[in-house]
């Protein structure tokens, strides 16, 4: 599906609020939107809200034989999936330019950043690593979507837990949740992306565009932090000169803006490990905000089952007792078999039966002796000519062989090259002589 | 006339049959085109079987291979089906990957297997933990003329059949698996499968064993796969118009009458094949 | 084989659902379900512009989107994609728009159990929330047969693993008949009428739910 095009009054009223240090929304200049951040029900799960924007990141992992070059490390694998759901204009299964826009900056977010301790990720050195696999689902497109898949990435990895595994010998044993308490992942420290987003060549800067900002932006500039204010990416898009001051500010910014973030997430996983030590209902279904009035729950219910059994046995008992009897198939030949009701296909009768012949002769193949028994109208005619030949002169039936294998004819102007009709026509060749 | 009625108003066309209980190929709404069945078709396979219902033709081929056993089931084997509709086979389908319906074909087929139990896993297995069968069973349709699922079944359940699997010994000494294709033994089928496809016209009206251009005209599809104990497998109705409880058992009860019918089909066409040999 | 048949306890319960609908600002329509804890959120658009290649002439084009919580979607999508969408076209009135296109992607969020009535489930709502015209309604209703012979609905996760069979309807508001079934593991005909029974029974339940829900969404009040 297409998107909406932006209009022009749009656009022009959009630049004119920026001008005048108006966001759309009422937002400051330097403003986040409302951040919230639920867990799910698994390990690794995480819902980011971002305003309107909604990200889920799903971690997972699987046992591996890792990468020939690094024997005793773990993989990490990033994917951000644009899913049509966040906006029209994405489609399903294509990479889009954004989506590799996205992915390589997550990517270099989390991975080149060296955050995770992919070392203690190794099971076997050289033949079994967990391979930690982290899916981010766009839900719904309103702007800055980097800012929250890295949220919601870094958290749901936070969140993560791998089943405990033990070696002995050979033998890798993976425990269930339920036999042994399973294992964080190593984390050293955690990257936060944000972006700024820039007007009119560099005059006007935003913290955290909407969706709308986004389509009116002349450039994009988005720094990786962490909370000890180590840069960790950088990226400028759209084709901005950026004076070094400029940088240095957003820099400035960025500091203060990931060490908030940082903060949110910590208390987002501290609420959420206390709800489940409380062992008080977690997840998702408790996120659903039921003041809303499009909202609405149902609490268990039981249902009245008195009927069910009679009404079943009813309608059995109606209906019609299929006969017992039915008709004998017919085999017209070993192998072939047909049932129905006289009522014959298109293919024609000729040809099917040709067909049986053909069957019957395949029917029987399993047994190898008769293999040799079996000649294709080609193959006759070879023998056929053989025959005749040996008949006449014995010794040159096995060069006449060797003539149609190896190309090299007696007569050249006569014999013809080893195709398969040519074994007709010197057949015929053979006659005249 | 008729052709160009036909072409011009194709669900009137088929209306005017369906008023007088019967159908354009002449057939009742309760019958089946003729099934016809060859076991063996395919002589480099493990086992195979070529079924033709009226023009959809399916070839099924059985390739067994040693593989390890699942993680998860180490003392299991794999059966792998795969339905293939290739451009060969009508013009609705184009070349390159499966389309939607081979791929749903496909995982119907593994739910069948998998619920009907025809083979059990555990019979693929050759040493706990070290090796196993895996079965690759690829269906092919050669010729299609709808009703592709329950060609599919019972061109699956024949090959099955009459798959023949060498015996395999794990050395002592090497701990390499030795195959002796000399002597070969048929799997153990627990359960007879067969699928009986349906198709609701016009809201109300059921017919079965539809042909390609009925299925295109119909509102609604539906499967049922029985076993010889009259056990369902599988119903299998994707959507379309609904359906009371009533009208479903009447489908049940003419899938069972079908069930017996191809079960005997397949038995006295391999008995055929044996005493020949 | 000695299978005990099926019978239905005194005691069949559905879990708790919820549902929130008109909560993503992109799509058209919008609605997350939730049975217990297994959730789906789903997104409808259109009718809108249609590609050349997929329109028809008559009716308006249905695509049905489902994404695996985990990895791109497989075999299994494909096939759960198919039911959703035939039970949707047997429901939506699309020769209202012809030459155009709907797209209903669903997304899961958690599966623990009778994911595909939950796909249903919030397939409708999202339905109902862009405001397409419908001849029905239908809902989702999953049934299982454990090992000694109870029917149980709305099984979650485990329950499901254990069972010796499992189904699924669609049942249409109009008549509660059956519009679409999936099922695995084999059973008797008397087990699956009895599955149909309560399956009917509880799509009451759901399609009280679906009203309450729609009624508290125009009421003027909390």
């Amino acid at each position: 599906m297409k998107d909406t095009p932006l209009s022009n009054c749009e656009r022009d009223f959009l630049l004119k609020a920026i001008q005048e240090k108006k966001r759309l929304d009422g937002r400051q200049t330097y403003d986040y939107r409302k951040i919230k951040i639920t867990f799910g029900t698994d390990y690794g799960s995480c819902f980011v809200d971002l305003g309107k924007t909604r990200v889920m990141g799903q971690v997972s992992c699987e046992l591996v034989a890792p990468k020939e070059n690094r024997p005793n490390e773990g993989i990490m694998f990033f994917n951000i999936e644009l899913s049509p759901m966040a906006s029209p204009a994405f489609e399903q299964g294509r990479q889009s330019e954004l989506s590799v826009k996205l992915n390589r900056q997550l990517e270099r977010c989390l991975r080149n950043s060296k955050c995770i301790d992919t070392e203690s990720l190794c099971v076997v050195s050289g033949e079994k690593v967990w391979k930690i696999r982290v899916d981010v689902h766009l839900l719904n497109h309103d702007g800055n979507l980097m800012d929250a898949a890295s949220i919601a990435a870094i958290s749901a990895l936070c969140h993560f837990r791998r089943p405990d595994v033990s070696i002995q010998g050979d033998e890798v044993t993976v425990y269930s949740q339920e036999e042994r308490d399973p294992i964080p992942l190593s984390i050293y420290h955690m990257p936060i992306s944000v972006s700024f987003s820039f007007f009119q060549q560099g005059t006007y800067l935003l913290v955290d565009p909407c969706e709308r900002e986004e389509r009116v932006m002349d450039g994009l500039l988005m720094i990786a932090m962490n909370k000890h204010r180590e840069i960790c990416s950088i990226q400028s898009s759209g084709g901005i000169m950026l004076l070094k001051d400029q940088v240095m500010r957003c820099s400035k910014i960025a500091s203060v803006k990931v060490s908030e973030i940082t903060e949110l997430i910590g208390k987002a996983l501290e609420n959420d490990k206390k709800a489940r030590k409380a062992g008080g209902r977690c997840g998702f279904a408790e996120s659903i905000p039921l003041e809303r009035i499009t909202a609405l729950k149902m609490d268990e219910t039981p249902m009245e089952m008195m009927d069910v059994t009679e009404r079943a046995n009813d309608i059995v008992q109606k209906a019609e007792v299929p006969p017992q009897m039915v008709q004998s198939p017919v085999v017209p030949v070993p192998g072939v078999g047909q049932v129905g009701q006289g009522l014959q296909n298109t293919w024609g009768l000729e040809e099917e039966e040709d067909e049986e012949e053909e069957d019957e002769n395949e029917g029987s193949d399993n047994s190898a002796e008769e293999q040799e028994g079996r000649v294709s109208p080609m193959e006759e005619e070879k023998y056929e000519k053989e025959e005749r030949d040996g008949g006449d002169v014995v010794e040159i039936s096995d060069s006449e062989e060797e003539e149609v294998v190896i190309l090299h004819p007696e007569k050249p102007d006569k014999a013809p090259k080893n195709t398969e009709s040519s074994l007709h026509q010197k057949a015929s060749n053979k006659k005249r002589q | 006339m008729a052709a160009g009625f036909k072409t011009a108003e194709p669900l009137e066309y088929h209306r005017s049959f369906l008023k007088e209980n019967c159908r354009p190929d002449g057939r009742e709404l309760s019958e089946f085109r003729t099934t016809t069945l060859n076991i063996g078709s395919i002589s480099t396979a493990d086992g195979s079987a070529l079924v033709k219902l009226g023009n959809t033709t399916v070839i099924c081929g059985i390739k067994a291979e040693l593989a390890n056993p699942p993680v998860e089931g180490p003392g299991k084997g794999y059966i792998v089906p795969n339905v293939d509709l290739p451009p060969l086979c009508s013009s609705r389908f184009r070349p390159g990957p499966p389309g939607e319906q081979a791929q749903a074909a496909s995982q119907f087929i593994a739910d069948v297997i998998e619920s009907s139990e025809v083979i059990q896993t555990e019979d693929l297995c050759i040493e706990r933990g070290k090796l196993c069968w895996v079965l690759y069973c690829d269906l092919m349709c050669l010729d299609y003329d709808g009703n592709l699922l329950d060609a599919c079944i019972v061109a699956l359940l024949a090959a099955l059949k009459n798959t023949q699997l060498p015996d395999v010994t794990i050395s002592t000494e090497t701990s390499a698996p030795e195959v002796n294709l000399e002597k070969r033994r048929g799997l153990h089928i627990h359960k007879h499968p067969v699928a009986t496809s349906f198709c609701i016209f016009d809201d109300s009206v059921l017919i079965v064993d539809p042909t390609a251009e009925e299925e295109s005209l119909a509102t609604a599809q539906l499967a049922v796969v029985t076993d010889e104990e009259g056990r369902l497998c599988s119903l299998h109705k994707p959507g379309g118009t609904s359906l009371s409880g009533e009208k479903l058992q009447e489908c049940i009860s003419r899938a069972t009458v079908r069930q017996r019918e191809i079960q005997k089909l397949i038995n006295k066409v391999l008995h055929s094949v044996k005493t020949d040999q | 084989m000695a299978v005990m048949e099926a019978r239905c306890s005194s005691s069949v319960m559905l879990r708790e659902f919820a549902c929130e609908q008109n909560f993503l600002s992109q799509p058209d329509g919008s609605a997350s379900f939730v049975h217990g804890d297994t959730s789906v959120y789903a997104g409808v658009y259109g009718p809108a512009e249609v590609k050349v290649s997929k329109e028809i002439y008559d009716r308006a084009t249905l695509e049905v989107l489902i994404q695996p919580k985990v990895g791109l979607p497989g075999v299994r999508e494909r096939s759960q994609e198919q039911c959703v969408r035939e039970t949707c076209e047997a429901s939506l009135l699309l020769s209202l728009h012809p030459r155009s296109s709907l797209t209903l992607i669903l997304q899961v969020l958690h599966d623990d159990g009778s994911l595909l009535s939950c796909l249903l489930n919030a397939a409708c709502m999202s339905l109902m929330d862009a405001g397409l015209p419908m001849s029905c309604l239908f809902c989702g209703v999953t049934c299982a047969i454990d090992a000694d012979g109870q029917i149980i609905t709305d099984p979650t996760a485990a329950q499901e693993k254990e069972s010796r069979a499992l189904m699924t309807f669609a049942i249409d508001s109009k008549k509660h008949n059956v519009l679409m079934t999936s099922t695995k593991g084999s059973f008797s005909v008397n087990e699956l009428q009895q599955c149909i029974a309560v399956s009917q029974k509880a799509s009451e339940k759901l399609f009280q739910f679906y009203r309450d829900s729609v009624r508290r969404r125009y009421s003027k009040t909390l």
